[in-house]
């Protein structure tokens, strides 16, 4: 639980308000060329243009919209087979290993092999993205059915719950925090390949935006563009977070 | 022999490891239990009959949760078998509940007091819109009606032992089987739960295992003493406990009967551990 | 009996590969494969075997496992460093807590225009941003490990009266040295994706520019091997860090388990 405290926040602002002065003492004195660097001032100004011009509010959308598509579907499937084979010993037993086995492979790593099949579109990226923020999902949640309190199995045995009782009732919750643990780690990564598909296949996107500003020198609007990035994973993260903490209340006293 | 006949239970016969007439609830036929050639239950036969309260005792390692969790069904034995109203036990069964020792692990965690009941209800196909009142009704009466809406962890030992007491009672069980249910609560919360358990013992009907290493405990609850022996777990001897009921945490253990039992069990027990 | 156990498991653990790669090939055989998105475990095989003589392969994992461990290296010191002094200090911790919240969001990728801009291509520019997408990370593990080191140790070192750098040597790091390495081990696997990813999205170098050639020039088998090494290289690279964290840090790993 963190605590809210206004020196903390006092503190944390003034901390704020230096980096941000010492950003446009660094681009005012020319330590680095402006060309590169904007300094605070213009990549204000360049994000209050794109966002109220249009551009880049419509290619933040297409961004964002990519992002929770890719991480949705990602989700779906991923706890859906997970629950599969998490519940029986036995397709643990075949099948895990060769999840362990796949898991270090980078996610981006496919992109090559998704662009060989659906070519430089939207599927192709969206397939990058759902494929990549699978993994953390599938591997969590037969992790969490796996590490299922053994006298729970017990009390279900018991109680005469039937297996599909047993799954949604028992294995499902008791997953639960592994679970939307893995479902942020993977809007995280479902941001990053949205980037890099969008950069790698130039379909209409913040990604596209910024390595277009970059190659153009505008440095502004490739700066504005990262601290949009920067704000939808805040934002994403922080909603998850607190969905966590609703769901997940039962463990707050425990802590 | 020094006999307060006052009990106020049906007893079922004089011959105290067999009851002379054929209903019994549950039968022992021989069991025995091996892991590999490991044997831990060496051949056990018991009739309890309906409503009787029986205690385990015995020297750790003498197989008393063992033989609990085959009569829950939760281990099969590896020869003979148990029964359950005359027919032959295959696996867990809704109307045998048990109460396990370490309730925060038997709990679901993310389930309020009134959740953890309601699985109980939700497994027997209890239809939703009569949940709620059978719920409240089952916390009062052990005493959690103001907590229903806790969740385990926010409970103490005690109350989340009465909140796993509550769940079985949900299962409307013939029998109730307890492994050592209070041997991590305190002695004053103990006392409590014990005459709440007798209380909803007598008031249920059901028939009741109680597995516990205390001797009080096992003078204190039961009609009959299983003293277990180990290596392998064996019957050694069973004692009637001939005391009035209701019992009185004051009265009953200043009995003279009491404190006999209590000398008599502990020299038992005293040479089972030389 | 170790050995017999493995075996016994060993068999399902190898089953589900091994059947794909039979039905790959015996569908591939079948079919009379003629693909420029698909190849038969065979071919693969043939694939792997050229690129690893004409030296491209070997070269490529070099040029990628460089700059992965000189970014890591680079990432997680200054990370660590920098999570060691906020886990010492309430002050700087409640201070840029606001500012590194802000900032750690920002994806990696993102900064790959960036860099490239400011660096150009080459090994120093993938170094720069592996190293900017462990600092965060490393900046938490770090702080967090220090805030749970026992404050009985921390009251010996009042008592003690030990200045900040013997406060910090001889008790903070041996402290939480297990809890670096985990770190470390955590980035080395990270350092791999961004050094690869980097490599794909922009960079003309290493395994990631390998794979993305391959698929450019049709030559699918060649593209699966480059897949294939670079998984089994992330595989062994956790394998590595995995028995080293077991050798040097037994209690740590047990402490950890499941």
């Amino acid at each position: 639980m963190k605590h809210f405290s206004l020196r903390k926040l006092l503190l944390g602002c003034g901390a704020l308000a230096l980096f941000i002065l010492a950003w446009k003492l660094v681009t005012d004195a020319k330590l680095v060329s402006p060309i590169f660097f904007p300094g605070p001032e213009r990549t204000y100004a360049a994000l209050v243009k794109g966002l109220s011009g249009g551009a880049m509010l419509s290619q933040t959308l297409e961004t964002v919209q990519r992002m929770l598509l890719g991480w949705l579907l990602a989700s779906f499937v991923g706890v859906f087979l997970g629950a599969l084979i998490g519940v029986s010993r036995r397709a643990r037993a075949f099948i895990a290993p060769t999840l362990e086995l796949l898991r270090p492979l980078p996610a981006s790593a496919m992109i090559p092999i998704a662009i060989a099949f659906l070519g430089f579109s939207d599927n192709m990226v969206l397939v990058v993205i759902a494929f990549g923020a699978l993994w953390p999902m599938l591997l969590a949640t037969i992790h969490g059915f796996a590490a299922m309190e053994p006298r729970l199995y017990e009390v279900s045995a018991v109680l005469g719950l039937s297996r599909a009782q047993v799954i949604w009732k028992l294995a499902l919750p008791s997953a639960m925090p592994m679970i939307l643990a893995s479902l942020r780690l993977g809007l995280t990564i479902s941001l990053i390949l949205a980037v890099v598909g969008e950069m790698l296949a130039s379909r209409q996107g913040l990604g596209q935006s910024i390595l277009a500003a970059s190659r153009s020198f505008r440095s502004p609007d490739l700066f504005a563009g990262i601290v949009i990035l920067g704000a939808i994973g805040l934002v994403g993260s922080r909603l998850l977070s607190f969905a966590e903490r609703r769901l997940l209340r039962w463990q707050a006293v425990n802590r | 022999m020094v006999v307060t006949q006052l009990s106020t239970r049906p007893r079922q016969g004089e011959d105290n490891s067999t009851p002379t007439s054929g209903e019994a609830r549950i039968r022992i036929r021989d069991v025995t239990l091996s892991y590999g050639s490991l044997q831990i239950i060496g051949g056990i036969s018991l009739d309890i009959a309906p409503g009787e309260t029986i205690s385990v005792i015995g020297p750790s390692g003498c197989g008393k949760t063992t033989l609990l969790r085959m009569l829950a069904g939760l281990a099969r034995p590896t020869s003979g078998s148990v029964e359950l109203d005359g027919s032959v036990l295959g696996g867990p069964n809704r109307s045998i509940a048990i109460v396990f020792q370490d309730y925060g692990k038997a709990l679901l965690p993310w389930r309020t007091a009134a959740g953890n009941v309601s699985l109980a209800l939700e497994a027997r196909g209890c239809p939703g819109a009569e949940r709620p009142a059978i719920i409240r009704e089952l916390l009062e009466k052990i005493g959690l009606g103001r907590h229903a809406d806790k969740y385990p962890a926010e409970m103490s030992g005690g109350m989340q032992q009465r909140l796993q007491i509550a769940r079985c009672l949900a299962q409307e069980p013939k029998v109730l089987l307890m492994d050592e249910p209070f041997g991590a609560l305190d002695a004053m919360t103990r006392q409590a739960l014990q005459d709440e358990v007798l209380g909803l013992v007598a008031t249920t009907g059901a028939t009741m295992v109680f597995v516990t290493h205390d001797l009080e405990e096992a003078i204190y609850l039961g009609d009959r003493i299983i003293c277990l022996q180990p290596n392998p777990g064996r019957v050694g001897r069973v004692v009637d406990v001939r005391l009035a009921r209701p019992r009185d945490q004051l009265l009953t253990r200043e009995d003279h009967e009491f404190l006999r039992l209590r000398r008599e069990l502990y020299d038992l027990i005293k040479d089972d551990h030389q | 009996m170790r050995a017999a156990s493995l075996l016994k498991n060993g068999w399902r653990a190898a089953l589900l590969p091994a059947t794909l790669i039979v039905v790959a090939q015996v569908a591939a055989t079948v079919t009379q494969l003629e693909s420029d998105t698909l190849a038969s475990p065979f071919d693969i095989a043939q694939a792997f075997g050229s690129v690893m003589a004409d030296g491209s392969l070997p070269k490529a994992t070099l040029d990628t496992l460089k700059a992965a461990a000189a970014g890591c290296i680079l990432g997680v010191g200054a990370g660590s460093l920098l999570g060691i002094v906020l886990g010492l200090s309430r002050l700087a911790d409640e201070a840029l807590d606001l500012t590194i919240e802000l900032l750690r969001p920002v994806p990696v990728v993102a900064l790959i225009p960036v860099v490239m801009m400011l660096l150009g291509f080459g090994a120093e520019m993938e170094i720069v941003i592996i190293a900017l997408g462990l600092l965060w990370p490393s900046v938490v593990l770090a702080r967090a490990a220090v805030k749970e080191v026992e404050p009985r140790l921390m009251e010996v070192s009042n008592v003690l009266q030990l200045g900040f750098l013997a406060r910090l040597t001889k008790i903070v790091l041996p402290a939480i040295l297990p809890q670096l390495f985990m770190s470390l081990k955590l980035a080395a696997g990270y350092a791999l994706v961004v050094a690869v990813t980097v490599e794909i999205t922009a960079n003309p170098l290493g395994l990631g520019y390998g794979i993305m050639m391959a698929q450019q020039a049709l030559r699918p088998a060649e593209m699966f091997a480059y897949l294939i090494w670079i998984g089994a290289i992330g595989w062994l690279i956790s394998l590595l860090l995995n028995v080293a964290q077991r050798t040097f840090f037994p209690a740590f790993v047990k402490g950890e388990g499941r």
